[in-house]
């Protein structure tokens, strides 16, 4: 069997059963590919970086700590918008959709990016940047940023599994908390230890909203429909099963409640705060992964 | 204006496939590619389980939650009703494919392209000039368009869609046992209508709201 013949043969009958074949498709819970598979695998890195750029940006404003909103700043636009540009294939394309600015979340998305770009770069040329009120507009726009990839998601209602009211806040919640880890590691490795230790307390309380969070994600997902809960059960069960497990229950869970208890009350050093950010950051690709890969469509008949 | 619609009576449908070839062979869709479907599923449990026949294509849909998703306007409704992707704005996000809760998108790339009928034994003739006549834009999101050449061209020659042959969908045509029946569904008189009046025609998961024109009767 030749390359081609090969690649008809997945075409028609691919391994996880889902093909295409005219007569066995759509018939029982179908999953999303296109924003996942393939060239897909771009807007889950992309949402992601866009989310924590967007997180380090809107906790920095809080120390009015300009190193953290400019590489906040760098990482949403420079990673998040090429990423977005490497699933799109070509910068006219984006522009197309800057062009129609009401048709869609993901346009309004294109929309918000840019005045980021705008006001962010204001902000960050001028000295008295940190005013209340520039600080309240971008402080908005960060959280919009933040919460655009699981808002272009949330609005789409064949996805049940997306559609739920906690992704949202789940997003919300996961870019202030990874933008927090690496806010706090900047400090550390500025010499600023005393900031990086007055930050713990703020970890705690993050890490238990984000757990609470992924928490009643799953329970609400799992109640909500059929095709919803069928997504739930490809995470726990099915083939996602390990990365469920390593990516959410090892690596967002465990390890950075363990960090967190090791530097329970201010107790930091570098070098875990380093190591819980990985972990954090791993497991946050992990449940994005998850929830994007997951998501079943109903059956049609 | 005529709002296009077609009526599917899943009672008649044998399952020939003929309306999914019909479709392949009017639109030279490459491998792997369908506008036209015929499902075959199972309701209940055995002994008292049944088979279910469902021909399915893009539903047309009034409320479609592709043009609500697509965030060029690429993707539009016309003034007739047919669901539309015009290439030339479509930058292949692929929003309205992760949208249509009937998933009746496909994303033409090269991969999709480049697929033989023959694999490793080049292109037939029949390709290459499917390739010509009906040229599908690289990047793009294409669908089933109802047919619109079709009704466009028979309207001009004074056809009737759904009535006369040269105006009416590929797979309206093909049907040899006349399970679909395509018309206009803003006249009150016409025979969908009353179809789907007389026989409660319902459409396929009303509750996404898109309000599809392709309604079932059996
Ligand atoms: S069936 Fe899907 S592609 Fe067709 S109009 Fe409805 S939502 Fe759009
Ligand atoms: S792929 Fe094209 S038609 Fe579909 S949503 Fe994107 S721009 Fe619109």
């Amino acid at each position: 069997m030749n390359d081609k013949h090969q690649d008809l043969v997945e075409t028609m009958f691919p391994s996880d059963g889902s093909g295409i074949k005219p007569y066995e498709w759509m018939i029982s819970p179908t999953r999303q590919r296109q924003w996942i598979d393939d060239k897909g695998i771009f807007l889950w890195l992309a949402f992601f970086f866009s989310e924590i750029g967007a997180g380090l940006y809107f906790m920095s404003l809080f120390y009015s700590f300009r190193p953290g909103i400019v590489l906040g700043w760098l990482i949403t636009l420079v990673l998040g918008g090429l990423i977005h540009m490497l699933y799109l294939g070509n910068p006219k394309r984006a522009w197309r959709m800057i062009m129609k600015p009401n048709t869609s979340e993901l346009s309004r998305g294109i929309w918000i990016i840019g005045v980021f770009a705008v006001l962010g770069f204001l902000q960050i040329i001028t000295p008295g940047g940190f005013n209340m009120v520039f600080n309240f507009i971008m402080g908005i726009l960060c959280l919009l940023i933040i919460s655009h990839g699981f808002a272009t998601m949330n609005v789409i209602r064949a996805l049940p599994a997306w559609n739920s009211t906690i992704v949202l806040p789940l997003s919300i919640i996961s870019g202030i908390w990874v933008g927090h880890q690496l806010l706090q590691l900047m400090f550390a490795i500025s010499g600023n230890a005393a900031a990086a230790s007055g930050m713990e307390v703020w970890a705690a309380a993050f890490f238990l909203a984000y757990f609470l969070c992924m928490l009643l994600y799953a329970w609400g997902t799992w109640h909500a429909s059929g095709a919803a809960k069928a997504a739930i059960q490809r995470m726990l069960e099915g083939d996602l099963k390990q990365i469920t497990y390593i990516g959410v229950g090892v690596l967002a869970i465990l390890v950075p409640l363990v960090f967190t208890l090791i530097m329970w009350g201010g107790d930091t050093n570098g070098f875990l705060i380093f190591l819980r950010l990985a972990s954090v950051c791993a497991g946050d690709l992990a449940i994005r992964y998850l929830i994007m890969k997951s998501a079943v469509y109903n059956p049609l008949i | 204006m005529p709002r296009w619609g077609m009526v599917i009576d899943v009672k008649r449908c044998i399952a020939c496939w003929g309306c999914t070839i019909a479709c392949k062979e009017e639109h030279f869709l490459p491998p792997g590619v369908f506008f036209n479907r015929v499902l075959i599923g199972e309701s209940g449990k055995f002994p008292t389980s049944s088979k279910l026949i469902y021909p399915v294509l893009c539903n047309h849909c009034s409320d479609a939650a592709c043009v609500e998703a697509c965030p060029t306007g690429a993707t539009y409704v016309r003034e007739d009703g047919i669901v539309a992707v015009d290439d030339e704005k479509c930058v292949g996000c692929r929003a309205c494919m992760v949208s249509c809760p009937y998933q009746q998108r496909t994303y033409y790339d090269e991969k999709v392209k480049d697929r033989e009928y023959f694999p490793g034994q080049g292109k037939t003739e029949m390709e290459i000039i499917g390739e010509k006549l009906y040229p599908f834009k690289l990047g793009t999101v294409i669908k089933c368009n109802f047919c619109s050449e079709r009704l466009e061209d028979g309207m001009k020659k004074g056809l009737t869609p759904g009535k006369d042959e040269d105006a009416s969908p590929a797979c309206v045509n093909i049907c040899p046992v006349g399970a679909r029946i395509f018309g206009d569904l803003d006249d009150p008189e016409s025979e969908i209508n009353r179809l789907i009046m007389e026989k409660k025609g319902k459409q396929l998961r009303k509750e996404f709201g898109t309000e599809p024109a392709v309604y079932y009767i059996d």
